[in-house]
């Protein structure tokens, strides 16, 4: 039957993809270093009730390895990504933050990647132009040290541990277009205009031929 | 022998007749009697490419013919049916995109979903009224055309309450459930019915699963194109608009109101009393059966409903699966429907034949229990493949479920037979926005406890058909009454009647209906002590 084929191939490809999940398992964010790296996140415009243009405005980012840091000989590249706040959080079990860091969805964001070199020791930054598909929210910034393997060591963030200072909102395009919205109207009208075209035409038959 | 049939076509009790199984069962469909010959030298029943019955509806079920007007009807009523599923669904699959657009929460996104199926429970209602004044074929084109411009306005959508607006506005289209049925109805005879509607119904709800593959997949080719997500989204819309569109112009031109014509231009041929509304209203309010398989219809096409908009974001969210591949996970769930309902529907004719009506209702229960056992499992399950295993398995249950209830429901009444379908319908939609609203809408429960609540929810909620007893034929635990009176079907079906009307003869449908259903004593129909018809042709099917 059609069922056992669709049930089978599912059952493939589900035990595929759960294969590739690896032994990353059982690794725990409150296993990492805490504030092994110094980050700071300045947004383009500062001030009271700013709300940052995703697409438009821009981070001036910083990272720099703590001169506490233990973990530092384990370090081979840095990831900077963008999280959500608590507030953002909120009624939205899809941006849970989970301990497992498998599971964590605080951070989807990747801001970017650089490989660490121990020579250097002064702080590192960029820009980052906020992307198009960055969602409406309030958001801080967070570096993890990770190593050879690709597993986190440890972290900074641009916010202290409870998240509640540094934090930036961001206004996310609203993917409207005007060129969208009129080809909406355009068809919308024709479907309606049809109808009542179709119905009329076929009462009008109806009358002429009862009154033959 | 005259045919004597109160065919009641166009008056309101039975706009919606046949919606599920077993309707006009004439006596004399026997092949080779004097009165079929005397049909058969009948010009008009040769011009048809199938075998029809002397009201001109198909005896035969041919799903790869699209001959006018019978497997037409049937091919552009399901695949109306299956594109308004299409629509009414197509923002699941896309919630995870459109939760960032839109900044919704776990509530604005339940609400939405609550929304989308309850708008259907009003235009199920007034569906049926609609194809009795204009034909099957402007009840469905209405139903598309008009919801089509709700479809488009998702490019306008900014914020919460206007895509809640916008859902609970293209959830009027599910009403071409109805529509879709009362035109199978009106060009099928009734032994058949059971199948087709089975097949028209399930392969319409196969749409729910469509969906959940086509969106997504539109959604990529747009963006491939060069579009943000946040205008992807809302382009990939388009595409069930425009079916929509093209299926309602498809409905109109190829499509045919009743076997001999369309409804205006044959209007004026002799229409039989209209019954009137309030009473076949009443009977149906009064009857409880049909509040207990209103309450049935919504914990298993309700849940079916509810899984449609839930389930790919819950493999999304909780197995980290890619739009993509949660959508074709969350298809399968909708695909079943392909051979799951018309099988429940088969299965629920089977037990009739073997132990009547007791059968029936047995087969329900089992089904649509087991169904919701399933439910219980897969938010249970923490593995994929588990999940998937035991969603199949569900699916399966609770889709064959809905079409085994539409084998029990066109017994409880021939009088308000339609209204009862419809109610019944819209049971299903009432359901559905009771589930999500209780187990979806908050973060009180994750999805996953949800799941599980739901199942068992669904569990409870499917007791009562034991309760459905009818004296003819028993119910689950008890045996038929041996009451002299009571023990006859036309002493049930015609208790619809006051004597009144009876002695107006307004009643000979319902005994005609009567003796035909006898089928439903299983085995001892044979065996049954009763005046057989005229004919003197056995009474069971």
């Amino acid at each position: 039957m059609a069922i056992h084929k669709i049930l089978f191939a599912s059952l493939l490809i589900c035990l595929l993809i759960q294969s590739s999940h690896g032994a990353t398992k059982e690794r725990l964010f409150s296993d990492l270093e805490k504030s092994a790296l110094e980050v700071t996140a300045t947004p383009s415009r500062v001030g009271e009730g700013v709300v940052l243009a995703a697409g438009i405005d821009k981070l001036s980012i910083t990272w720099k390895v703590s001169s506490t840091a233990t973990k530092e000989p384990e370090f081979k590249a840095i990831k900077v990504k963008l999280c959500y706040a608590p507030a953002s959080q909120v009624d939205r079990p899809w941006r849970k933050t989970e301990n497992e860091l498998f599971k964590d969805k605080s951070c989807p964001h990747k801001i970017s990647s650089w490989s660490y070199d121990p020579a250097v020791k002064t702080a590192q930054s960029f820009d980052y132009t906020l992307e198009r598909d960055i969602p409406t929210g309030t958001y801080f910034v967070r570096a993890y040290a990770v190593d050879a393997k690709d597993h986190e060591v440890a972290f900074g963030q641009s916010t202290n541990e409870d998240k509640t200072t540094n934090l930036f909102s961001v206004q996310a395009i609203s993917g409207r277009h005007k060129s969208l919205d009129i080809a909406s109207v355009c068809f919308s009208v024709f479907s309606v205009l049809a109808l009542l075209v179709f119905f009329v035409n076929e009462k009008r038959k109806a009358k002429i031929e009862q009154s033959k | 022998m005259a045919p004597n049939h109160s065919n009641e076509n166009g008056s309101i009790g039975s706009s919606l007749h046949g919606v599920t199984a077993r309707e006009q069962v004439f006596s004399f469909s026997v092949e080779d009697g004097p009165s079929s010959q005397a049909i058969r030298s009948d010009d008009p029943t040769a011009k048809f490419a199938l075998l029809v019955d002397s009201e001109h509806r198909a005896k035969v079920f041919k799903p790869f013919s699209f001959a006018k007007p019978h497997m037409r009807a049937f091919h552009l009523g399901w695949i109306s049916f299956f594109t308004c599923f299409i629509s009414t669904f197509a923002a699941a699959p896309l919630v995870p995109v459109i939760r960032d657009n839109l900044d919704l929460t776990k509530t604005d996104i339940g609400n939405a979903g609550v929304a989308s199926v309850s708008g259907a429970i009003f235009s199920r209602l007034a569906m049926g009224a609609v194809c009795d004044l204009l034909g099957a074929r402007y009840g469905t084109a209405f139903s598309l055309m008009l919801s089509a411009p709700a479809v488009f306005s998702m490019s306008f959508v900014a914020d919460a309450g206007s895509y809640l607006a916008v859902r609970f506005m293209i959830g009027f289209c599910l009403a071409t459930f109805v529509s879709c049925q009362y035109w199978t109805s009106v060009m099928f005879t009734g032994k058949i019915i059971g199948l087709v509607n089975g097949c028209a119904g399930g392969w319409g709800d196969m749409g729910g699963g469509v969906t959940q593959l086509l969106m997504p997949m539109v959604f990529h080719v747009i963006k491939l194109t060069g579009a943000t997500p946040y205008t992807a989204w809302r382009f990939a819309f388009f595409i069930p608009g425009f079916l929509q569109i093209i299926m309602g112009i498809l409905v109109l031109t190829l499509g045919q109101d009743l076997p001999d014509g369309n409804l205006s231009t044959l209007q004026k041929s002799g229409q039989v009393s209209k019954d009137k509304f309030s009473k076949v209203f009443w009977f149906a309010v009064k009857n409880y059966r049909t509040w207990i398989l209103f309450v049935l219809y919504g914990f298993s096409m309700g849940v079916e409903l509810t899984i449609n908009n839930v389930i790919s974001g819950y493999f999304y969210d909780r197995f980290n699966l890619t739009l993509h591949t949660a959508g074709i996970v969350a298809a399968s769930f909708g695909m079943a429907n392909f051979f799951a309902r018309p099988f429940g529907g088969y299965a629920s004719d089977v037990a009739a034949r073997l132990f009547g009506m007791r059968g029936r209702l047995w087969t329900l229960w089992i089904l649509q229990t087991v169904g919701a056992l399933f439910c219980i499992w897969l938010g249970r399950a923490s593995s994929l493949p588990i999940a998937v295993l035991a969603m199949m398995l569900f699916s399966v249950g609770t889709q064959a479920a809905c079409g085994a209830l539409f084998g029990v429901a066109p017994f409880v009444s021939r009088r308000s037979l339609g209204l009862i379908s419809g109610l019944t319908g819209a049971g299903g939609n009432f359901g559905s926005g009771v589930t999500q609203l209780l187990f979806f809408s908050s973060s009180r429960f994750s999805t996953a406890e949800g799941l599980s609540l739901m199942g068992v929810m669904a569990v409870v909620c499917t007791i009562p058909v034991a309760f459905i007893h009818f004296p003819q034929w028993g119910s689950m635990f008890l045996r038929p009454s041996q009451h002299e009176e009571r023990s006859k079907e036309e002493h049930y079906y015609g208790g619809e009647w006051t004597e009144e009307e009876k002695s107006l003869g307004l009643h000979e449908g319902s005994i005609k209906f009567a003796e035909n259903s006898r089928s439903e004593r299983g085995r001892k129909a044979v065996l049954a002590d009763i005046p057989t018809p005229e004919t003197g042709s056995p009474a069971h099917v």
